[in-house]
């Protein structure tokens, strides 16, 4: 039986947020013959839910960036706006708590520069308005990288036109934060995100700082009505109802080059499937290491590309259903990160072992989206971020019980920073790993933030040599290891933007034919 | 605004790139195709495989242990009281049954390990797993599996599934398995695992059966019983047998009180009527629902006890267009059989595996046509509700259809 036609245009790797970002954006630019393979039942990759004992639990989205409130479209939120996916956007009641014990560090903020920086300033006194200076130089660097990172400028162009970004390009996030002179707490306040894109300050690009702080306390952040799963499948709707194939449980082992140029792919199943251009959600870890073929058509400066950026860190998390509302858990708070102590280079070195962790964040779902669960019931999870590296070890044997113990060390940890007892109140829990990841996802080591920011592998590094990262014609890539780097806010950037290479090099005249 | 004196530096850019080029060109140029994750996960879920069924003996005058050994050597982990998804070609048919595995984790680890089974009672070091059937009327597939399968047969197995196991983050480590008939099986892994030292819980087996011939594994529960009886208990319950000298009647909550202790995790596994009956039982004990765990139930064949079933459908027959990729067959499906059996009874593969409507292995999409979706056990997330997405185990035609479902 013939399941695929003869050849398509475009075969996207991967029905995640990036690979049907890049179908729609590749649809609105009027190409058509696209075939999106999925390794999962599901669309959206990590943006899903899964349904255990009757409730339907959040897989892995904390909140959304980038969406915005309607009068306010961000990015993301204005692509979806643009595109006919209408969803059902809750937005998330604050930015975030931040709890540090041994500083004595306890304080909400909320979106809205001004209002965060007069959050700021009712218990740091003085300090507002040089706070509100510095969110405003994060939200100029912000604005910068939106406009750069699709619309390619000479350097002179962009001194004239993007000043700040191009003037602070060259230095960490702390090297700049500490030009304001605040004082340690505000620091560790204002570091309270650094998990997210899973790098200390010290050695964190400012761009990238500046873009989650500006894009986060700007617009807020929202979640899904009917979990991310809402949004993966309105998308996938979308994506279908504009003529794209969309097949589930087709894993894509090969991708086939000849003479330097895609052909085809090949599926795990077996079906080999023709097509002039990939966009592929996989990394290029997997796919210059594993899926070219033959791997001879991988260029040397692909595996030391690949070899030189480090992955970033990978979530682990314990997601439960706790009996009894948030109230009589004494949960206030959408999202808490804790921290015994902010030392960043402790931290990190924290990140590096298989726990317990010492930062972590929680979310309770209700908070924003009370219809989450059933009256009486909270929906509720603790994640932290490590490094990869510390579970390469791991015996199959072993794992159930490290999965155990992962949970537990992360229960027992919010329960000491944050004093609110849960353990006793599970009524549905599972701990998801990298191994979780991988066996859902295929993601590269169960990694889904790419590689590494660091001042090494810059965003804006990454913009520059767009074109020597680029080495087998036809290949595009839709992950997080994209230029606008990891989240699911990203992750629809990093799809749109491998479609608009693609739909510029067909209007070239095929580079692949 | 204008950032500090400090950054009238203009080369950042340059600086960057420079760095990032430095980084790739001093990197290896040697391919490192190894992700030890992946290989973990694979490991842990390698999705179906090739078994051969190597041994087989009774497990009660009418039931059957089947002992299936790894081709390759290696059986997933797995918890005791998960289970298994047979595949089978039967005639024309290609399909699947979920059994609960009757061995105990520890049976599949390479090395030695107390088998419990009659002719052994000794340790053997050959990873395997079991299932055990029962034979109590004529069925599809037990009837294959007693009259056709035999030792040195090749069998497709897919394994682990379920998450109806002992969760210490979650479960009090009194645990009291609920069982009738062949729904002994997970508890019957949980024993042998206890008493192989691998397991570390009080468990309490409450088993009812009709006369004390029908019970199923009654020697390795014995067996794994005497073997650990501070932490294993067994107590048979007989409904209609006047040879037997201890608990009789059905299961009551007299009988689970008087064999409770303080804080106890129920467990259930076995038909939809006893499910119905406990929960209400457990409602009037004041037994908190976290407490109370049970495997996903198969939908009932008589789709009368369904709650809401429409039963002018009973009887009818629609016409059901499959879409694969491209590729559409047409075949028959009943209104009163999920579309499941239908797509097997067609010979499409379809990747069903609790058969209750939780897991949503079978996710199927409606694209024209209507179906009723079975209230028990519905797992179907919100989104696919609204969106038409079902579960083809749970979802009844209720006129001709055209469904898509993945290609296999």
């Amino acid at each position: 039986m013939k399941f695929y036609k003869d050849h398509y245009d475009v075969v996207i790797i991967g029905g995640a947020l990036s690979g049907l970002s890049a179908a729609l954006q590749l649809q609105a630019k009027g190409v058509k013959d696209i075939l999106i393979l999925e390794k999962h039942n599901l669309p959206g990759g990590l943006a899903t839910s899964y349904v255990r004992g009757g409730f339907e639990i959040e897989a892995t989205l904390h909140e959304m960036m980038s969406i915005g409130p309607k009068e306010d479209r961000l990015k993301v939120g204005a692509f979806f706006d643009e595109m006919g996916v209408d969803i059902d956007w809750l937005r998330v009641p604050e930015a975030y708590r931040f709890v540090e014990p041994s500083k004595k560090i306890d304080i909400t903020l909320h979106a809205g520069f001004r209002k965060a920086a007069d959050e700021i300033d009712a218990q740091y006194p003085g300090w507002g308005d040089k706070v509100y200076d510095f969110f405003l130089l994060c939200n100029t660097v912000y604005d910068s990288m939106n406009v750069l990172s699709v619309t390619p400028m000479s350097k002179l162009q962009m001194l004239k036109e993007h000043e700040q970004f191009v003037k602070t390009a060259g230095y960490t996030a702390y090297e700049v934060m500490d030009t304001f002179h605040f004082p340690d707490e505000i620091k560790d306040i204002l570091s309270a995100y650094w998990i997210y894109v899973g790098s200390p300050l010290d050695k964190l690009p400012f761009t990238i700082y500046a873009f989650l702080y500006a894009d986060y306390l700007r617009g807020g952040s929202y979640v899904a009505k009917n979990f991310s799963h809402e949004m993966s499948m309105k998308l996938e709707k979308k994506v279908e109802e504009n003529g794209a194939q969309i097949e589930f449980r087709q894993e894509v082992e090969k991708i086939l080059v000849k003479n330097g140029h895609v052909t085809g792919v090949r599926t795990k199943r077996g079906d080999v499937i023709n097509c002039d251009y990939v966009i592929s959600g996989a990394y290029p870890n997997k796919v210059y290491s594993q899926m070219i073929e033959p791997a001879s058509e991988v260029p040397a400066r692909a595996i030391k590309q690949v070899n030189g950026l480090p992955l970033s860190v990978v979530p682990v998390s314990v997601m439960m259903v706790l009996d009894g509302t948030p109230e009589e858990l004494g949960i206030k708070d959408y999202n808490i990160f804790s921290a015994e102590d902010m030392n960043m280079s402790s931290l990190w070195e924290n990140e590096k072992s298989i726990g317990p962790y010492k930062y972590l964040t929680s979310i309770c779902l209700n908070l924003a989206n009370p219809g989450c669960c059933p009256e009486g019931y909270t929906q509720f999870s603790i994640t932290a971020l490590p490094l990869v590296n510390a579970f390469l070890d791991v015996k199959e044997e072993d794992y159930p019980a490290l999965k155990e113990k992962i949970g537990r060390e992360l229960i027992a940890g919010y329960e000491r920073m944050t004093g609110i007892v849960i353990h006793d109140k599970i009524h549905e829990v599972e701990v998801s790993t990298p191994v979780t990841i991988s066996h859902y996802v295929g993601a590269w080591k169960g990694s889904i933030y790419g590689n590494l920011h660091s001042m090494e592998n810059h965003a804006v590094a990454r913009l520059q040599m767009r074109e020597e990262d680029h080495v087998i014609e036809g290949l595009e890539f839709a992950c997080a290891a994209g230029m606008s780097g990891n989240g699911m806010g990203p992750a629809v950037t990093n799809g749109r933007a491998a479609a608009k290479f693609v739909a510029l090099a067909m209007e070239k005249g095929g580079a692949a034919k | 605004m204008k950032v500090k004196g400090f950054f009238t530096d203009i080369g950042g850019a340059s600086r960057v790139t420079k760095a990032r080029e430095a980084a790739i060109n001093n990197a290896s140029a040697k391919a490192d195709p190894v992700d030890p994750i992946r290989a973990l996960a694979d490991a842990a879920h390698p999705g179906p495989r090739e078994y051969t069924l190597t041994k087989v003996y009774d497990a009660s005058p009418t039931s059957k242990t089947f002992r299936f050994e790894p081709a390759d050597g290696h059986v997933p982990v797995f918890q005791a009281g998960q289970y298994v998804n047979m595949h089978f070609q039967i005639g024309e048919s290609v399909l699947t049954r979920a059994y609960s595995i009757s061995s105990a984790p520890c049976e599949a680890r390479p090395g030695k390990h107390v088998s419990f089974a009659p002719d052994e009672n000794a340790t053997s070091d050959k990873p395997y797993f079991e299932i055990t059937v029962r034979k109590n009327r004529p069925y599809f597939v037990p009837d294959y599996l007693f009259e056709q399968a035999a030792v040195g047969q090749k069998f497709i197995c897919d394994l682990p599934f379920s998450d109806f196991f002992y969760q210490p983050l979650r479960d009090s480590k009194n645990l009291m398995g609920l069982a009738g008939g062949s729904g002994i099986t997970p508890f019957a892994s949980m024993a042998k695992e206890i008493a192989n030292g691998a397991l570390d819980v009080d468990l309490t087996i409450l088993y009812g059966s009709v006369k004390h011939t029908d019970i199923v594994c009654g020697d390795q529960l014995e067996a794994a019983r005497a073997k650990a009886p501070d932490k294993i208990h067994i107590v048979h319950i007989m409904s209609d047998d006047e040879e037997w000298d201890g608990e009789k009647g059905f299961l009551t909550k007299e009988l689970i009180e008087k064999y409770s202790k303080e804080d106890t995790t129920y467990f259930f596994c076995g038909p939809l009527p006893m499910f119905n009956m406990l929960t209400g039982i457990m409602k009037e004990m004041g037994v908190p629902e976290k407490r109370f765990r049970h495997e996903a139930m198969q939908q009932p064949t008589n789709v009368k006890m369904i709650p809401g079933f429409p039963e002018d459908q009973i009887g009818k027959t629609y016409k059901m267009t499959v879409v694969r990729g491209i590729a559409e067959t047409v075949a028959d499906a009943k209104a009163d059989e999920p579309v499941a059996v239908s797509l097997e009874r067609a010979g499409i593969p379809i990747d069903a595996h609790c058969r209750g409507g939780e897991c949503g292995f079978c996710r199927a999409q409606l694209l024209a046509g209507t179906v009723f979706v079975s209230p028990l056990g519905d797992g179907r997330r919100r989104e696919d509700k609204e969106m038409g997405w079902f579960h083809s185990c749970s979802a009844y035609p209720t006129s001709d259809i055209k469904v898509k479902i993945p290609i296999i």
